[in-house]
Formats: structure tokens, C-alpha cells, sequence
């Protein structure tokens, strides 16, 4: 069990969401930042998909009401464990009582807190996660408030945290070959073309060529894009079809949207590009301002990307369960 | 010729490895400035009592040793690199630094607060399993 | 919260397409579109649900969105190589043949007029038509279901009367409530949440038609036949 002691709105249970409900018009909502997720939750013990804590709004604090392994992952701010300063992406123990605080991080959007035995919200259609739009999963089927009292898993067979802690390369500097960064500090995006995509002019160039600013009217639906409009060359009239995250559509106004994952399940307006999956984490991470560019893909780039970043959580998985068994055992 | 330091942890540890090495089980050196002694225990683990002849209430260098075999980093490879000058003061909690092992990060904290006064592992080499990685100095 | 995607709001119907193929986009690496040549019509969209069934059972499928006349596929990884599902999915819509999904049917209570019914009058203008004439028209007729989505168990119906199509709002209602009873260019359905919405309201209806603790939360299916009963009018 663990209470909430503060936390500002939009805070929310999320695990790796409820895809496979599409079909009947339900979101798939689950975590911004999947990766950091499967990452906190194997540094726990947990099963990768376990539900967390997504915190998109600071401070927040939270009391430990049971003894338990916490981590706090997919940020770069130092979470506070009663005032002591604590790595992110490094799991802990914590003791009955204790305070866990996150304050605003330096530079990235969402903060993970995965717990040992993981969140213990009721499953609905396969996930915990909140559907915010429908209302339900989750906590009640909203965001997180003070006194909320959120039930913990139980810790069966979970390995033991050493004391000092157990923490990764993170993924963004272990994997910064596939995840390059721009001369200029701008996000680089990979993407396909999409539907539509001949119908922008010279190709979508404008798209390409130009730095968006991630705008203020964002959230975990989908993220809009300011900047020099694109508009299509003519306009065409699209039947109601299945749209996923990061489908990035052009309303009329010629400002882009990026769908993230409380993505609608159907969509209209004419798709420039899609987002390849393995950088929508990345996304997930960018804050309300943050500049970023598209960078044409490739299905062979794709699956390299997925690739290495599967061999990544593989390896982590591996190496934490060895290390975890070998300092029991010295113990 | 010059005269070892019995007191230097460098030198303690090419001792206890050399020993360690040489299947040796024990060393006992006397000399004026103080008394060393390094028996070997098994499994590459050394119990050193280090007696120096000087004055109580001195500092006392300890030990912060690997707690498994794997990559030695100093600073957070996440975090900013702060370069950690030295010698710096340190509190008990305080992660000195981190074995690695693939992408998992063990944090080696110092055990106690003190002076980090040396760093007697090469950054991103591979350590073995209780090789001496700082120098603390206690105020005793 | 924004709602560019709003299946409601956007969803409008290509009169014709005579593009004798289908065509097939994607959406990122995995996600396939198939979008079927010709009629927004009840013919194409029974082809859309035989190629529904055909390509669930591929063991590379992660899940499916049928939309209107068209069909997103969703791989469970990036394929090596777009073009042969690019093509698979062209031989299955070839080879899809016409089927009449049995569904079932739903006798939707509505309250026409009253409080809900901000559009009515509207409608009213630009059919010609009086409000007592739009809502028999409305109910007299028998709907289908042709998809799901949009909103949690949400369906576009098919089968407005001509006269009494409306297109959506180019201005959004922001707040429409839920069960409000819409018409949305040349489809209806019942507004399943509370929020922005462009379609117009000429009713509501009580009915819950989402329980998502339920085993089979929606209570629509594509294939479905839904009539509104006139349970009040108030005009």
C-alpha cells in the first residue's frame, strides 16, 4: 500500500496499455515512456508490463505504507527518499513510512515509479492502465489525488534490492548509437511517409525540412506541432478510419498533430507521416516547447532500432536477475 | 632506497594480491613506523589489521573495495559527470561510484563519512570481486 | 484535451472513388490501411467485414481496426519487407467475398426534442423539413451497425434517410453529453461520451451501451441492426 501525499493533475496508473480494443473504440492508452517502464519494473522484479505510477506534473510525494522495492525511472531528476538524494533508473528499498518525493526534472516530460509487486488497481480488458477519456481503469478511472490509498502486489519471490541500490546505463546513453541526437539540441523523429503523404507538396519537404515546436495545447492524446503550416494540395475527403500513436495527421489550420498514447481509435484528416514505435518513448519524454525534426526511416532502420532495444531489455533483464542472485548469495 | 609505506592501501592491496596470487596465507611485516598483517581467508578475500604507531585522534585511511567483478565507473553514466576532484568530504550514503555489469549499475556508496583522499582503480577497467576502489580517510 | 482525430468531428464520406483497386497505406512500420475502392456503401462494407475475418486469423496479426469501407491491420512486429503484406492484404480484399454478418438487433429508446436536441431546429432549416417530419424520419428507418470506434463502443450507423442528412459542425459543441442522438453527415449514432463532439443532436438516449467490466464490453457489433423507438417526443 501507498498513499499519495501530494501530486499535481493528470497524474495517473499506467502499464503498458489495453491495445486489442480498438476495434470497439477503445484507446490503448499505457505509459508515454513504455521503455521506462518495462526497465523499473524488471529492476524491481517485476513482470515487464506491471502497472506504475506515470507522474507528468510535480512535486509529488508519496508514503510507503508496507516495506517496499521502488524505483523511479524515465526521468533525469534525482528523486528524494525522506530528503536523500537518489539516482533515477536505480531501484531501492524503501521502509515503512518513508516519503518518496519527486520534484520538476531538469529537462524530460514524465517520470516512472514502478514498486515492487507493481501497482494493484483493478485489471479491466487486460490492463490497468487509466482510460482518462472513458473513465475507467486505473485508479478509480482518474487521475491520482491526495489521500488517494493505492494498493501494492505482493513481492512473492521477488529477489532482494542490495542496499545501496541497483541501477542501469539508461537507455538513452546505452543505446545512443540507435537514438542519435541533433548537432543543435533539436529531437531527431524518425517517420514513414503515411497516406496521404503525396498529396503535401514536394513531397512533404515542407514537413521534413523544418524544426516544429512541441505547442502548449499537448497532451496524452497527441501532441501539436507549430510551425510553418503544410497544407495539402487539394482536399480530400477520408471515411472514418483506424488511426495509432504516431500517426501524425494535418488538420486544415496545416498544423500538424502527433497522436500519442490516449490516441482516438479513429481518425479523418489527411496522415503526412507515422512515427516509427521504438521513437515514440522518445516523444513521450519531450516537454510542451521542445524543438524537433523529422527524419525520413526506413522498415530495415525500424526493425534494427527494435532490435537493439529488445536486446537491451533482454540484457538487463538477465544481468539484474544475476547480479541480484549472486549478492544474495554472498550475503 | 626509499621506505615503503605499510600504511598505503595501494601497497596493502599489491600485497594481499600478490599473496592472494602466490597462494600465500598470511603476511606479518613489523617496522618502526607501525605494524602490518594480511592473512588471507579464501576465496580472494583478505582481513588486513593495519597498526600504526601514531597518535589517536589522527585519521585513519579506509578501504571502499568492489562488491563484484565488473567495470568501475566514477560518475553516474546517466548523470551529469561531475568530475569528482579530490580530496573530497563524503557522507556515509554517498555512491562513490559503480560497478558495471552489461547495462546494470551497482552503486558502491562509501559506508561512511570521511574524505575520499584517492581513487585506486583505473576508470572503466574491469575490476575484480573486493578490489580496493577509493580511499577514505575516517576522522577517528 | 484535444480531439483532432475525432472520428465524429472528421469522418466524411467520399462520394465516389472509381479506382477499380483497393489501396494500402501505412501508419508507422506496423500498421497496414487497406481503404476500398467505390460506394460508401453497405456492398463494400461487407467485403470490409470479410476481409475483418479473413485477416484476424493471420498468425503475424496483432489486432484489426475496421473503420468505413476500409481496414487497419496491425502487425505484432515491423515487417522485413512492406510490399508482400502490401500484397497479401490486396489478395485477400480480391478474393474477400460479400458477407452478412448475423447480427443482432437493438431497439434503442429515444427521447426526441426536449433539452438535448440543440440541433433540431437547424436541421429543420436546412432539411425544409418539420421537426415532427425529421424525427419520423429518423426512427421509421432501419439502421446498421458498420464499425466501431471513435469512442468506446461507439457505432457509426448507416442507413439516414438522404433528407435528413446534416454535415457536422465546422465548430465543435464542446461539451455534447453523452447519449445524445446524433447525425453526423450521412450517418447517426448515439454520442458515448461527454465532451466536444460535431456531430448534431436531435434526441437522447438512457440506454448504457458500454460496460467496460463486462466480458464483451460494447454492446454494438459491426453487422448489428439498430432501430430507434420514439419513447417521448417533446417538440
Amino acid at each position: 500500500m501507498i498513499e499519495i501525499v501530494e501530486t499535481g493533475p493528470f497524474n495517473t496508473v499506467q502499464d503498458l496499455g489495453r491495445p486489442g480494443y480498438r476495434d470497439i473504440g477503445v484507446s490503448a492508452s499505457g505509459a508515454m515512456d513504455p521503455l521506462a517502464v518495462k526497465i523499473g519494473n524488471i529492476l524491481v522484479g517485476n513482470a515487464e508490463g506491471a502497472a506504475t505510477l506515470e507522474i507528468q506534473t510535480f512535486p509529488f510525494r508519496l508514503i510507503f505504507k508496507r516495506r517496499s522495492a521502488f524505483v523511479v525511472s524515465g526521468t533525469d531528476g534525482n528523486p528524494l527518499l525522506d530528503g536523500i538524494e537518489l539516482l533515477p533508473w536505480c531501484a531501492y528499498n524503501a521502509e515503512v513510512g518513508q516519503v518518496l518525493e519527486l520534484k520538476q526534472p531538469p529537462k524530460l516530460a514524465r517520470a516512472y515509479v514502478a514498486i515492487g509487486g507493481g501497482v494493484d488497481v483493478p485489471c479491466i480488458m487486460g490492463s490497468r492502465s487509466t482510460s482518462l477519456r472513458g473513465n475507467f481503469g486505473g485508479n478509480a478511472g482518474r487521475p491520482l489525488e491526495k489521500g488517494d490509498r493505492i494498493a501494492v502486489g505482493e513481492e512473492a519471490g521477488i529477489l532482494p534490492i542490495p542496499a545501496s541500490g541497483l541501477g542501469v546505463v539508461e537507455p538513452a546513453v546505452a543505446l545512443l548509437e540507435f537514438f542519435p541526437r541533433s548537432a543543435d539540441g533539436s529531437l531527431l523523429i524518425r517517420a514513414l511517409p503515411a497516406g496521404e503523404h503525396k498529396l503535401f507538396v514536394g513531397d512533404g519537404e515542407a514537413f521534413w525540412s523544418q524544426t516544429w515546436r512541441i505547442s502548449s495545447r499537448s497532451d496524452r492524446t497527441g501532441y501539436r506541432l507549430s510551425g510553418d503550416p503544410v497544407v495539402p494540395m487539394e482536399i480530400v475527403e477520408m471515411r472514418s478510419h483506424g488511426v495509432v500513436p504516431g500517426v501524425i495527421q494535418v488538420p486544415p489550420g496545416g498544423e500538424p498533430i502527433v497522436q500519442m498514447s490516449d490516441a482516438n481509435t479513429a481518425g479523418g484528416y489527411p496522415k503526412i507521416v507515422g512515427v516509427i514505435e521504438c521513437d515514440l518513448w522518445r516523444l513521450g519524454q519531450a516537454r510542451i516547447g521542445t524543438r524537433l525534426q523529422f527524419v525520413r526511416s526506413s522498415y530495415a532502420e525500424a526493425r534494427a532500432i527494435e532490435q537493439a532495444v529488445a536486446s537491451y531489455i533482454e540484457d538487463v533483464r538477465r544481468t539484474s536477475g544475476q547480479i541480484k542472485r549472486a549478492l544474495k548469495a554472498m550475503a | 632506497m626509499s621506505a615503503i609505506d605499510f600504511s598505503d592501501p595501494a601497497t596493502i592491496a599489491f600485497l594481499t594480491d600478490a599473496l592472494t596470487a602466490a597462494s600465500v596465507a598470511g603476511l606479518e611485516i613489523s617496522a618502526p613506523s607501525g605494524q602490518l598483517r594480511i592473512v588471507i581467508s579464501g576465496a580472494g578475500e583478505a582481513k588486513i589489521g593495519s597498526n600504526r604507531s601514531v597518535q589517536p585522534g589522527s585519521v585513519s585511511p579506509v578501504l571502499v573495495r568492489a562488491p563484484l567483478a565488473g567495470y568501475f565507473c566514477v560518475a553516474h553514466l546517466s548523470g551529469s559527470a561531475e568530475a569528482s576532484s579530490l580530496p573530497r568530504a563524503i557522507c556515509a550514503t554517498e555512491v562513490l561510484g559503480f560497478i558495471r555489469v552489461g547495462p546494470v549499475l551497482l552503486p558502491v556508496s562509501a559506508g561512511r563519512s570521511g574524505t575520499v583522499t584517492r581513487l585506486l582503480a583505473e576508470v572503466d577497467a574491469m575490476v575484480g570481486y573486493g578490489a580496493p576502489l577509493f580511499e577514505i580517510e575516517v576522522q577517528s | 484535451m484535444i480531439a483532432p482525430s475525432n472520428g465524429h468531428a472528421l469522418q466524411r464520406e467520399i462520394l465516389s472513388s472509381t479506382k477499380a483497386r483497393a489501396r494500402v497505406s501505412s501508419i508507422g512500420s506496423r500498421s497496414f490501411l487497406l481503404e476500398a475502392p467505390g460506394d460508401f456503401d453497405l456492398a463494400a462494407q461487407r467485403r470490409i467485414w470479410a476481409l475483418s475475418q479473413t485477416v484476424k486469423g493471420w498468425p503475424d496479426i496483432a489486432e484489426i481496426i475496421p473503420g468505413m469501407t476500409n481496414l487497419l491491420a496491425i502487425l505484432k512486429e515491423t515487417p522485413e519487407d512492406p510490399d508482400v503484406v502490401v500484397d497479401r492484404l490486396l489478395e485477400a480484399w480480391d478474393s474477400a467475398l460479400s458477407i452478412d454478418l448475423k447480427g443482432k438487433t437493438i431497439e434503442i429508446p429515444v427521447h426526441y426534442g426536449g433539452q438535448h436536441a440543440t440541433d433540431l431546429p437547424a436541421l429543420c432549416d436546412l432539411s425544409g423539413l418539420s421537426d415532427r417530419d425529421v424525427v419520423r424520419i429518423h426512427h421509421e428507418a432501419t439502421y446498421r451497425v458498420f464499425a466501431l470506434g471513435s469512442a468506446p463502443g461507439f457505432g457509426y450507423l448507416h442507413g439516414l434517410d438522404p433528407r435528413i442528412y446534416m454535415p457536422r459542425k465546422t465548430v465543435p459543441s464542446l461539451r455534447m453529453e453523452k447519449g445524445c442522438v446524433t447525425i453526423g453527415g450521412m450517418q447517426t449514432g448515439v454520442a458515448m461520451l461527454t465532451g466536444p463532439n460535431g456531430w448534431n443532436s436531435i434526441g437522447f438516449a438512457e440506454m448504457q451501451m458500454f460496460d467496460p467490466t463486462s466480458a464483451s464490453p460494447a454492446m454494438m457489433a459491426p453487422g448489428d441492426t439498430v432501430r430507434f423507438l420514439p419513447a417521448r417526443i417533446e417538440l
